[in-house]
């Protein structure tokens, strides 16, 4: 094989808590398909960062054509001819297709010819084989033609590295076939591409050689020809569990919610699962799998638009958050910082934000000294550690943020809780405490759901575990049956195990 | 249909909707008021749309960013009176030399602007209103209120608002309006065919984009408030020459009358889409209905303003319905046209290669 063209050696990166990075290799060379896999939170994107100059690594240095290079932002790696592709297209939707291929180009004269860049467009799409009318606002094209258009920009900056960060993500099977096609042309014409996807056997169809990352570390860098599925996902997921919370067997209360084929289109459908009291519901998948939609559908922040909801027995619809509360249902979000928390607010505030009638005296005023009572409880029951109850949230750590939002919603008396995501982006310590709570919610009777990406978490934590993927059900798994490997291999969609939902 | 659906792009088609609604109300108060389209009403007209059309110019380049610049109207005030007393203590100064004066003391203001918005990452609606404060307060201290009176000026400039390129019967073409047409095509042009001119579209459309595409989005956005402070100086000429007297007050409000025009004029203000010819319709437009409204005994003068600010939402409400359904077929069109005439396609594209 010829000389590598990027050779990222010794990469190592951290952030705060968390090592992203640890001691990666990896080289490309020109004309291959390199397929980038892990879990969520392996590290894919860190690297794929630094890259493209986003992040800087802690250590270790980058080769470009053997010469070591130092990539600062998104302009140098364009220059060097790294170019990244994402799922999202960064597409400029008022503008048509030729100038969004050309937009960034700084080579083509002082004056704009329209005719001479449509021309030349054309003759960039024709050599990738595709076929689009340039004039066209990029606006109207499908996901798959705006990432067509991506590709012919990258081809026409001369890019030698091609970063594809999950390109089929949003799209159909034959779709994804003709991105392949695309794929494939590039490599033929010496272009080294840097795959990362999800779904393997997609993955594996396309690629050359695999390397497989697991929480920072490079587990395996192999031929394609030297691997199978079953291999691959070994390597993703092969790691301890000892560290996590370890679940008694339940207390199945009576039936709370079922859920029956609840749908939202082109979001989540055939949704089906029953929560009861006592008991913990996990909600696992890869990033793309609309878990939290399923969440937000039964908040009613983006309520679902089919199936049916019924509660103690009896039908309901949830068409806003207000409602759900009212039904008691409780929701904490996934991303404290945007939808959670007021972060320049005090945690008295924070906590008793979503049920403020409560504290409302005759004429309507906020009653501070029941408000603060209140606060003050959640702090001794949950332990949040901060100087005062007065203290503004944005202060506070990650998990004391956590517990803040936790004690928001427990202050509903929900007889439901949907906990999405909230173990991320906090310390061990913090995650084994919230871990706690959450088996004392449900021992005390609460029904729980819980959305993690955190696979060990969700499958150490759930009594029952339903796997989505691409906003389909996979299957539901009970806490004896689900392995890691099962749930991986339903959530990468293998095989389709549809199981009869456990009653 | 389809040949249709290519001839016209959306923006082209709401241009062409301006335009009617124009014809629309000339017939309207035609119909209502005795003798109301003459010759001397379309002078009128002529004149008095020039200052607000070439601040809208300006103001396309900002919005087409995402961006506002709100302190149009105290860059007119400013400029009116630096150039209106230069001109009064060296009525030497040739004419084109007082519009460069203008020119470069607008610029000189929307450099702050631009500088503080693109580098210093101030939100535009804040700076610009902070500016909007600051420029006119400098008037106030600087001029110790003392006005410039059309005494103090010299003849040409007084004159200048009058002068005609030539007349057809007795409707004229004014130098003034000349300038603003020139202004208006100088800036299509750009829009359309420097780099620049796309790259304006291209952040207002996508800014996460822009900020990763290996452009300079600074810079361009910087250029924008420069340009739209310049315009804003030369409308502060025309300003001057139109009035003569310049307070303190000169040129408040024009911000606002800017925005509406290119508001009206289909310039969205989520950016990347307008041009500066719908812009110049939309001031036309607005202008137009402000003087008509005028001369109609039928409604109250406290009717009018409530009449533009509907005017103003029928085309926000317009530009989010008819056009964006209007881009959404003619994307659709777009898609069939690729996808159901695959040979014409593969003809053209060897044909090309």
């Amino acid at each position: 094989m010829s000389t590598a063209i990027l050779e990222m050696k010794h990469i190592s990166k951290r952030f705060d808590m968390t090592q992203a990075l640890d001691d990666v290799s990896l080289d490309l060379y020109p004309g291959e398909i390199h397929a980038l896999v892990g879990e969520n939170g392996a590290g894919k994107s860190t690297l794929i960062k630094i890259t493209t100059g986003v992040y800087r690594p802690d250590q270790g240095e980058i080769l470009f054509d053997s010469k070591p290079v130092q990539i600062n932002n998104s302009q140098e790696a364009q220059a060097l001819g790294i170019a990244a592709i994402y799922q999202e297209p960064m597409i400029y939707p008022d503008l048509n297709v030729a100038e969004n291929i050309f937009i960034s180009h700084q080579d083509r004269g002082p004056i704009v010819r329209w005719g001479k860049m449509y021309k030349d467009a054309e003759a960039i799409l024709a050599k990738l084989d595709v076929k689009l009318d340039v004039r066209m606002a990029a606006r109207g094209l499908t996901l798959a033609a705006q990432q067509a258009v991506e590709i012919a920009k990258a081809i026409s900056l001369n890019v030698r590295v091609l970063i594809m960060d999950e390109p089929t993500a949003s799209l159909s099977a034959h779709e994804v076939a003709q991105l392949f096609t695309l794929v494939r042309s590039l490599r033929s014409q010496g272009v080294a591409i840097l795959f990362i996807g999800h779904r393997l056997e997609e993955v594996l169809s396309v690629t050359d050689r695999v390397t497989v990352l697991r929480d920072g570390k490079r587990i395996s860098s192999r031929l394609r020809e030297e691997v199978t599925i079953e291999k691959v996902i070994r390597d993703m997921v092969g790691r301890e569990v000892s560290d996590f919370f370890s679940k008694g067997p339940a207390n199945r209360g009576e039936l709370l919610m079922s859920v029956r084929n609840l749908g939202k289109k082109d979001v989540f459908q055939g949704i089906t699962f029953d929560a009861y009291r006592g008991e913990v519901l996990g909600f696992a998948g890869l990033i793309g799998s609309h878990r939290t939609d399923v969440g937000l559908a039964l908040f009613g922040v983006e309520p679902a638009d089919s199936g049916e909801i019924l509660i103690e027995g009896k039908p309901c619809k949830i068409r806003s958050p207000q409602e759900a509360l009212r039904l008691g249902i409780a929701y904490s979000t996934e991303d404290r910082r945007k939808l959670g928390l007021n972060m320049p607010m005090s945690i008295t505030s924070n906590i008793s934000l979503a049920m403020l009638s409560r504290y409302l005296n005759r004429l309507g005023l906020i009653q501070r000294r029941a408000e603060v009572a209140t606060a003050e409880e959640f702090r001794r029951r949950l332990t949040i550690r901060s100087s005062s109850i007065t203290t503004a949230v944005e202060q506070l750590s990650g998990g004391n943020q956590q517990k803040v939002m936790l004690s928001k919603w427990l202050n509903a008396d929900p007889k439901l809780l949907i906990l999405d995501e909230p173990t991320r982006g906090i310390d061990v310590g913090a995650k084994a405490e919230v871990h706690h709570m959450i088996n004392d919610l449900a021992a005390q009777g609460m029904a729980v759901i819980l959305i993690s990406s955190d696979l060990p978490e969700v499958l150490a934590m759930s009594d029952r575990l339903v796997v989505m993927r691409e906003g389909r059900q996979m299957g539901v798994f009970d806490h004896a049956d689900a392995t890691e490997e099962k749930v991986m291999t339903a959530a990468m969609g293998q095989v389709t195990i549809q199981q009869e939902v456990a009653r | 249909m389809n040949t249709l659906v290519r001839r016209f792009r959306p923006e082209q088609i709401r241009e062409l909707f301006l335009v009617f609604l124009i014809l629309v109300i000339v017939v309207f108060f035609s119909v209502q008021i005795e003798g109301y389209f003459n010759a001397r009403f379309a002078n009128r007209l002529s004149t008095s749309v020039v200052v607000v059309a070439i601040l809208a110019v300006g103001q396309t380049l900002v919005f087409l960013t995402r961006n506002f610049d709100l302190s149009v109207g105290s860059i007119v005030g400013v400029t009116a009176y630096l150039v209106g007393q230069t001109l009064w203590h060296h009525p030497e100064i040739p004419p084109l030399g007082a519009v460069a004066l203008a020119i470069g003391i607008g610029m000189l203001m929307g450099s702050i602007n631009g500088l503080l918005v693109a580098y210093g990452r101030v939100p535009s609606i804040i700076t610009t209103i902070a500016t909007l404060a600051i420029y006119r307060s400098f008037l106030v201290e600087y001029s110790h209120a003392v006005p410039i009176t059309t005494n103090n000026l010299p003849d040409w400039i007084v004159e200048l608002p009058a002068g005609k390129l030539f007349a057809v019967g007795q409707v004229e073409f004014r130098v003034l309006f000349a300038l603003l047409l020139l202004v208006v095509v100088v800036f299509q042009l750009v829009l359309n065919r420097l780099p620049f001119g796309r790259r304006l579209y291209a952040i207002g459309s996508n800014p996460d984009a822009a900020r990763v595409a290996g452009f300079p989005a600074q810079r361009i956005v910087f250029t924008a408030f420069l340009l739209s402070g310049g315009l804003a100086g030369l409308a502060g000429f025309v300003f001057l020459s139109r009035f003569g007297n310049i307070s303190v007050l000169a040129g408040v409000g024009l911000e606002f009358a800017s925005i509406a025009a290119v508001v009206v004029g289909g310039v969205s203000n989520n950016g990347g889409s307008g041009t500066v010819f719908g812009a110049f319709l939309g001031a036309l437009l607005i202008d137009l209905l402000e003087n008509s409204l005028f001369r109609w005994q039928a409604i109250s003068e406290f009717w009018r303003d409530a009449i533009l600010g509907m005017l103003i939402l029928l085309a926000v409400a317009i530009d989010h319905v008819v056009i964006g359904r209007l881009r959404i077929a003619w994307a659709r069109a777009g898609l069939q046209m690729t996808t159901k005439e695959p040979d014409e396609q593969t003809e053209e594209v060897t044909h090309v290669g």
